[in-house]
């Protein structure tokens, strides 16, 4: 009883102090409180290699600046997405409700983007998609604060539509993993194909991810088409490059395929890969002066060379700098932010590009080839190509 | 007789609950843990279902996660797309259909035992994840979207939303408590008691007339249908479904959850969920490499906690069985 | 489809069938004798493949490599058996089912933290690496020609081992009682841990020599184990020779359905399996 009297006059005061200065902080806290920078990308499983590189990108980008945008540290939250997308929304309410992050950078796979987009929908935190190509991120679904620093995958097959007819091929066979980037991007190929006037005389779509492909390069002889295109990705790329040299189809039927089935694989396709040609929005051999700085400290800093994803982190690394530069360190307003990143100019390795109104890269895709185990480019396939960003209505 | 087997039950069960009445209070609309909370519970639900199954009817299935996955999608699939339909009513359906299709795969399941159940339903399970996976209309790999969430009226009268994370969590914790209460019931029941019998000696079971095959087969079906609605409630969650929800991963880890809290059990796949989904979050934040650990873990349980941490702590509680 | 094609099809079906044997004959063998079902069969497969990468890098010899995985594989059998699975014998189903998760956990963690987790290959050894020519278009990989007859040649070791050796009657003789063998004088634990290191060798087996024609990446283990649970369950658990001819169905079956009916492939061989076993519940051949 005597304690409690002594106890109670003490807490009244020590309350009222402690709010002043909770209060107070926090006022002199906003100016001088680090970006809060979410990642979310694949750590463990198949692309956890996806995973890494896009970070080392994204981090490269904010080391050039020393870490500090217009005065203000930035702290970065790393989260696993195992790219697993039945994670996707509980992680990204981690990032957007729990932590605050301002930008959640995040996710290498398709499945993972839809569920992301759908958590992080109208809340306070801008969606940057360093990977994921489903053309619906920015096309059905496309968000105001949903922004994309990589490619649709109708921008990275609708170019070579035309290119393969202008080789004179004029049937050809399509073949990809039956889930959404694959039919995507056979989709985009056969737009252009049959309008420059080819015809897709068989589509095979493959179990996704089944890469036993015997049965399917043998019907592939059998119909003795123009050319194949495919579309495969990693270790599928990988096997099918392979498969497809052992059956003894590769100097006879030309394989055309999406940047994808020769991007970070030739190594382990080894001879195989030779003269496969390919459309993609980056080459590593790309020669311009901003990729070849780029792969320079790259390399310095990480002990191996860039990749397409490295490049794809960079640029969302960039646009951080450039538009939270451009409205002086301020992140709470996510209008103007998003205002600004609509308006700016990236200079990436790859070529320089701006933002479509549905957020998505407007790029150069270049036609390239396998020469001795490097992506070549023989030529620009098609210069500012924007995706049609079908059913958005930004 | 109390509807309790042991007082260490009783304790769990009143303080968990008791708890799980007042935490969001605590958490201050801190969306992100209510989420988790909502996100566990459902599991332990799932969880519960399946301890039933294996461990008081003895029916070994890595395929449960079937159920789970088509729990979401039927509902899914069903409900028109840009409306919002009845939560209750909609609940009856997805545990009438999955209750048909689930006497379905009992019925081609129940006939084999041990071993080969446990290979045959992870078979099934496997198809009707290509099934979904492989399709044009249902998604696809990248499954599918709810755009509006169920209303919770009763004759008019409302007092859900279930767009706020709080009132969607007290659904759950209700959700998990009906369950539990469901479960006690019947294994209290004098179908209970068959099932228990047959469990403990088959052929005794059968000596005396029962047939066993249509006991375990109604034990399937309810098992099943509760992982259904866990499945449907997930899929309100976030508004989304998606095939991985039946890969047989999930049905493993369910396993693990329900060996974590106690075989047989029941209320042991409270603890169970809880504890594995505790250890997953808080062994990620300190290592890239956490599945190592857990494997680890699981294994040392397996040797030692021979009755998961129910029999710990009924052996703490020097309660009888 | 002409003949040419449906006779390259078939041959690519029974390939592929050859390869599920040698993997499924491991699972089925330990299952048959000692009664463990070991989930982390395809565990093994992924070890002896990525053992197999390891190996041929560094010994530039795929011949090397290929020995010197198999011994390592041998000896993490017997590891596991003598310190793991040991347990297990008196205990039921479910924990052997949840032990063996535990292992692909701990596998899995162990590869991604050794080898990482982009896809990797291995170069098919020199004198293999010529293809034959079948029709004016197709040509037939000669290492696949060789993985099948290495896959017949196992079979055939097997079948004379187990019939003909007196190993084979001690393991013929563990399959049916194994309390009798135990009074009869013979040392239980020690065949135990021959046929367990035995079962996990072949999957690695099947890793090692697969390495060259499949790319190298997490999860290789678990998508293989499901096709082998099919395969046993079609053959009759604990069969091998149910295990040479579910596999060689299975094969065939999944090459067929994936050109004829695309839509469907991927679910053909369980369509098969629930076929069958509403007319077989036990599968083909009852042990």
């Amino acid at each position: 009883m005597n304690n409690k009297k002594k106890i109670c006059p003490s807490v009244l005061p020590a309350t009222i102090a402690a709010c002043m200065i909770a209060m107070s902080s926090g006022s002199i806290a906003a100016d001088s409180d680090p970006i809060k920078v979410g990642v979310m990308l694949p750590f463990s499983g198949v692309y956890a290699g996806l995973g890494e590189s896009t970070r080392n990108g994204l981090k490269q980008a904010l080391k050039e600046k020393g870490n500090t945008i217009a005065g203000r540290a930035v702290e970065f939250i790393e989260m696993d997405t195992e790219a697993k997308p039945a994670r996707a929304p509980e992680i990204t309410s981690s990032l957007v409700d729990n932590q605050k992050a301002d930008f959640v950078i995040g996710p290498v796979h398709s499945g993972v983007a839809m569920g992301m987009i759908k958590t992080i929908k109208g809340k306070d935190s801008i969606m940057i998609i360093p990977n994921a190509g489903a053309n619906a991120a920015t096309g059905a679904f496309c968000q105001p604060n949903v922004f994309r620093t990589s490619f649709s995958s109708w921008q990275t097959a609708f170019p070579m539509g035309k290119e393969a007819y202008d080789m004179g091929y004029k049937k050809i066979v399509t073949m990809s993993w039956n889930y959404g980037f694959g039919k995507e991007s056979l989709e985009a190929f056969n737009e252009s194909f049959t309008k420059a006037g080819g015809e897709v005389i068989k589509e095979m779509l493959v179990p996704f991810p089944k890469t036993e492909f015997q049965s399917y390069l043998t019907e592939i002889a059998s119909i003795k088409p123009d050319a194949v295109f495919v579309f495969f990705a990693g270790g599928g790329a990988v096997k099918f490059v392979k498969d497809y040299d052992a059956m003894g189809l590769k100097g006879k039927i030309p394989l055309l395929g999406s940047g994808f089935l020769t991007e970070g694989t030739t190594t382990a396709q080894g001879p195989a890969a030779e003269g496969v040609i390919t459309t993609l929005h980056y080459a590593d051999a790309l020669d311009i002066p901003k990729n070849k700085s780029f792969r320079q400290d790259y390399e310095a800093l990480y002990g191996k060379p860039a990749d397409l994803f490295a490049v794809q982190g960079y640029d969302a690394g960039q646009l951080i700098v450039d538009a939270v530069t451009a409205t002086n360190g301020n992140t709470a307003d996510k209008a103007a932010l998003i205002q600004q990143m609509g308006k700016l100019e990236i200079d990436s390795p790859r070529g320089a590009f701006h933002f479509s109104k549905a957020h998505n890269p407007i790029q150069t895709i270049y036609l390239r080839k396998v020469v001795d185990g490097q992506n070549t480019v023989v030529k620009t396939s098609y210069a500012g190509l924007e995706d049609p960003a079908r059913g958005c209505k930004l | 007789m109390s509807i309790f087997s042991n007082k260490s039950e009783k304790i769990f069960i009143y303080l968990f609950f008791a708890i799980g009445l007042f935490i969001p209070l605590f958490l201050e609309g801190n969306t992100f843990y209510i989420n988790k909370f909502s996100t566990i519970i459902i599991l332990a639900i799932f969880v519960m279902s399946l301890d039933y199954l294996v461990g008081r009817t003895g029916m070994i299935t890595l395929g449960h996660a079937m159920f789970y996955g088509l729990g979401g999608y039927i509902f899914t699939i069903l409900a028109p797309e840009y409306e919002a339909v009845n939560f209750w009513v909609y609940t009856f359906y997805v545990m009438l259909i999955s209750g048909c299709i689930a006497l379905i795969v009992g019925l081609i399941v129940l006939r084999t035992s041990g071993i080969y159940m446990i290979m045959i339903t992870l078979a099934l399970a496997q198809m009707t994840f290509y099934f979904f996976a492989d399709s044009v209309e249902y998604g696809g790999q990248d499954g599918l979207f709810i755009y509006i969430k169920p209303e919770t009226s009763i004759f008019g009268l409302s007092f859900l939303d279930l767009e706020n994370e709080t009132h969607f969590y007290y659904l759950c914790l209700l959700s998990l408590f009906n369950c539990f209460v469901f479960f006690k019931v019947i294994m209290n029941s004098s179908f209970g008691r068959v099932v228990d019998a047959l469990k403990e000696n088959p052929d005794r079971a059968t000596a005396l007339g029962y047939n066993i095959f249509h006991f375990r087969l109604i034990a399937y079906v309810l098992s099943s249908s509760l992982a259904a609605y866990a499945g449907y409630l997930f899929a309100l969650q976030f508004g989304f479904v998606n095939p991985s929800m039946m890969s047989w991963d999930i049905s493993a880890t369910a396993l693990v959850m329900t060996l974590l809290g106690g075989l047989g059990s029941v209320y042991g796949a409270i603890i169970g969920s809880f504890m594995y989904e505790g250890l997953h979050y808080y062994i990620e934040h300190l290592t890239e490499y956490w599945m190592f650990f857990m494997g680890a873990l699981i294994i040392v349980l397996v040797l030692t906690l021979k009755h998961g941490m129910a029999g710990f702590l009924n052996n703490l509680s020097g309660g009888k069985r | 489809m002409d003949t040419s094609l449906f006779l390259v099809q078939l041959l690519n079906g029974v390939q592929y069938g050859l390869l599920l044997f040698l993997i499924a004959s491991g699972l089925t063998l330990v299952f048959g004798v000692m009664g463990i079902l070991n989930l982390a069969h395809g565990s093994m497969y992924m070890i002896g493949a990525y053992l197999a990468y390891y190996f041929t890098t560094l010994t530039d010899s795929f011949l090397l490599a290929f020995i010197i995985s198999g011994a390592i594989a041998l000896v993490i059998g017997i590891i596991i058996e003598r310190c793991l699975i040991i347990h297990l014998y008196k205990r039921d189903h479910l924990d052997q089912v949840l032990l063996t998760v535990g292992l692909i956990f701990i596998f899995n963690a162990t590869q991604s933290f050794v080898w990482g987790n982009d896809p990797l290959g291995v170069e098919v050894p020199e004198i293999l690496s010529g293809s034959i020519g079948l029709t004016d278009i197709i040509e037939y990989p000669v290492y696949r020609l060789f993985i099948s007859l290495l896959c017949l040649v196992v079979a055939a070791t097997m079948y004379f081992t187990i019939n003909k050796t007196r190993l084979g009657m001690m393991i013929r003789a563990g399959e049916s009682d194994r309390a009798m063998v135990e009074n009869l004088g013979v040392d239980i634990s020690k065949l135990f841990t021959i046929v367990f290191a035995i079962g996990v060798f072949l999957a690695s087996l099947a890793g090692i020599v697969s390495a060259p024609i499949v790319s190298l990446v997490p999860g290789m283990g678990e998508h293989v184990l499901i096709s082998c649970f099919v395969v046993v369950v079609i053959g009759g658990l604990g069969s091998i020779k149910g295990a040479f001819i579910a596999a060689l169905i299975v094969g065939i079956v999944d090459t067929y359905a994936s050109v004829l009916l695309p839509q469907v492939s991927s679910m053909s061989i369980y369509l098969l399996m629930a076929l069958i076993l509403l007319a077989k519940p036990q599968g083909l051949f009852k042990n």
